[in-house]
């Protein structure tokens, strides 16, 4: 018996984060039972995005041109890159309009024990972006987790090593922060990153 | 083992997590008490959840849990202090043990000397290089609480005491012989680099050597099949 096109909608849904078989089947019934429109432009709009969305030249987040506007951008500071995992990262750095330069969105994070390496992550395109002629500093903004960690560290390595400038953005207690009511993990790193006055 | 219901303030480090679930974490640790555990931290993922941010790998944590299946729910965590973040090299090291850890350990098999020497290990990567001594104690440490124990003082084929200034060959499951025995295959080790190795002193930068090689071939040995992933990211920037 082959499987019925319930159970294939089922199990394709079970290819989204976190969704285990009993969502997957909670989805499909939704979608077929109470929202055919909704699940006629879920398709609709999926088909589309796969079409025409790539990864941006330059910066690698999703655009759906060969170069994304940021990076057509006249007004932003071309000596400066920043590079971020996520695009949802790049988007939180832009909301605080204190960055002006340009982004590097790796999709991702260097995951050693999940087998994810420069390789997977393809920082070749990262090296290639940063070693054009135009970026004078590289700011690593990955998360302060271990693995945004190691990948700040193997790109540190990797960009110094081509003899660029390279940063990595401060970590300490959060604006309004009070020291009372902080975790003890992050008042302790922020004790061994003093900085002097 | 029986009794495993309900554990409390138990020593413990995140080895590695997973996402489980929509907002779970599944998490491996390694226990002072109940060795190697697997736990589902419910809710973790969850933007504001007060796991997040907690369980993460190389920081001493006190856990609490329970369940009986081989999967147990984690109750509470506790972050102890007292060792530093790592960072750079010392981070990859970091990555290195934990992963021998997941894959030489089985599940739910205690070893309190071992956590002991992972928690030295890591006090001792954070403090900086070299790694390579760290990393060669912890990997006796983790040989011999395996059970892999490795005679490094005697002669396999003799028994007598190995010689400081005669030349040997180390064969894995057998031990070191005396290499001018016409024995071309085994692991070439000067005498007294055993006996160094054997008395766990590692200043010698010819020990360290030999004992990469050898720790190499030992533990790739125990492994089978399985292959180092954090060996093989960093290929480019290993050293250790
Ligand atoms: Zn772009």
């Amino acid at each position: 018996m082959s499987p019925s096109s319930l159970d294939e909608l089922i199990d394709a849904l079970r290819c989204l984060p976190g969704v285990g078989p009993k969502s997957a089947q909670r989805m499909a019934y939704h979608l077929l039972q109470r929202d055919q429109r909704g699940a006629q432009r879920l398709a609709a709009a999926l088909d589309h995005a796969l079409r025409v969305i790539r990864h941006c030249a330059r910066c690698n987040t999703f655009t759906e041109d060969e170069i994304c506007a940021r990076c057509l951008s006249q007004k932003r500071d071309a000596s400066t890159l920043c590079v971020v995992e996520m695009p949802a990262d790049l988007n939180m750095l832009e909301q605080t309009h204190a960055y002006h330069g340009m982004y590097y969105v790796l999709m991702g994070r260097i995951s050693p024990l999940d087998g994810i390496g420069p390789k997977e992550l393809h920082l070749d395109k990262l090296l290639a972006r940063a070693t054009d002629g135009s970026v004078g500093e590289v700011i690593l903004a990955t998360n302060f987790t271990n693995e945004g960690e190691a990948t700040a560290h193997y790109l540190g390595e990797m960009l110094r090593a081509r003899g660029l400038k390279v940063s990595r953005i401060a970590r300490g207690l959060p604006v309004g922060g009070e020291i009372e009511h902080t975790d003890a993990g992050t008042i302790a790193q922020a004790l061994v990153e003093r900085r002097t006055l | 083992m029986s009794g495993k219901q309900r554990i409390d303030d138990e020593p413990a480090f995140v080895l590695h997590s997973h996402a489980f679930k929509e907002t779970s974490l599944l998490v491996e640790v390694l226990s002072r008490n109940h060795g190697r555990v697997a736990l589902v931290a419910r809710g973790a993922r969850r933007p504001r959840a007060a796991l997040r941010g907690l369980l993460i790998a190389f920081q001493p944590l006190d856990l609490g849990w329970f369940g009986q299946a081989e999967v147990r729910t984690l109750a509470k965590a506790e972050w102890q202090g007292g060792q530093p973040l790592l960072g750079g090299q010392a981070l990859l090291c970091g990555y290195y043990v934990n992963e021998l850890l997941l894959k030489l350990l089985p599940r739910d098999d205690p070893h309190p000397a071992l956590f002991d020497a992972y928690q030295a290990a890591l006090r001792g990567l954070s403090l900086g290089p070299p790694y390579q001594i760290v990393l060669r104690r912890f990997e006796m440490a983790l040989l011999k609480e395996l059970g892999y124990g490795l005679t490094l003082d005697l002669d396999a084929d003799t028994g007598s005491a190995i010689i400081p200034g005669l030349n040997y060959a180390y064969i894995i499951e057998r031990g070191p012989v005396r290499r001018d025995d016409g024995a071309d295959q085994g692991i070439a080790i000067p005498g007294r680099v055993l006996l160094n190795m054997a008395a766990n002193d590692w200043n010698h930068p010819e020990t360290l050597s030999h004992g990469k090689v050898l720790m190499r071939s030992l533990i790739q040995h125990y492994l089978g099949n399985q292959t180092l992933q954090s060996r093989r990211v960093f290929v480019d920037l290993q050293d250790v």
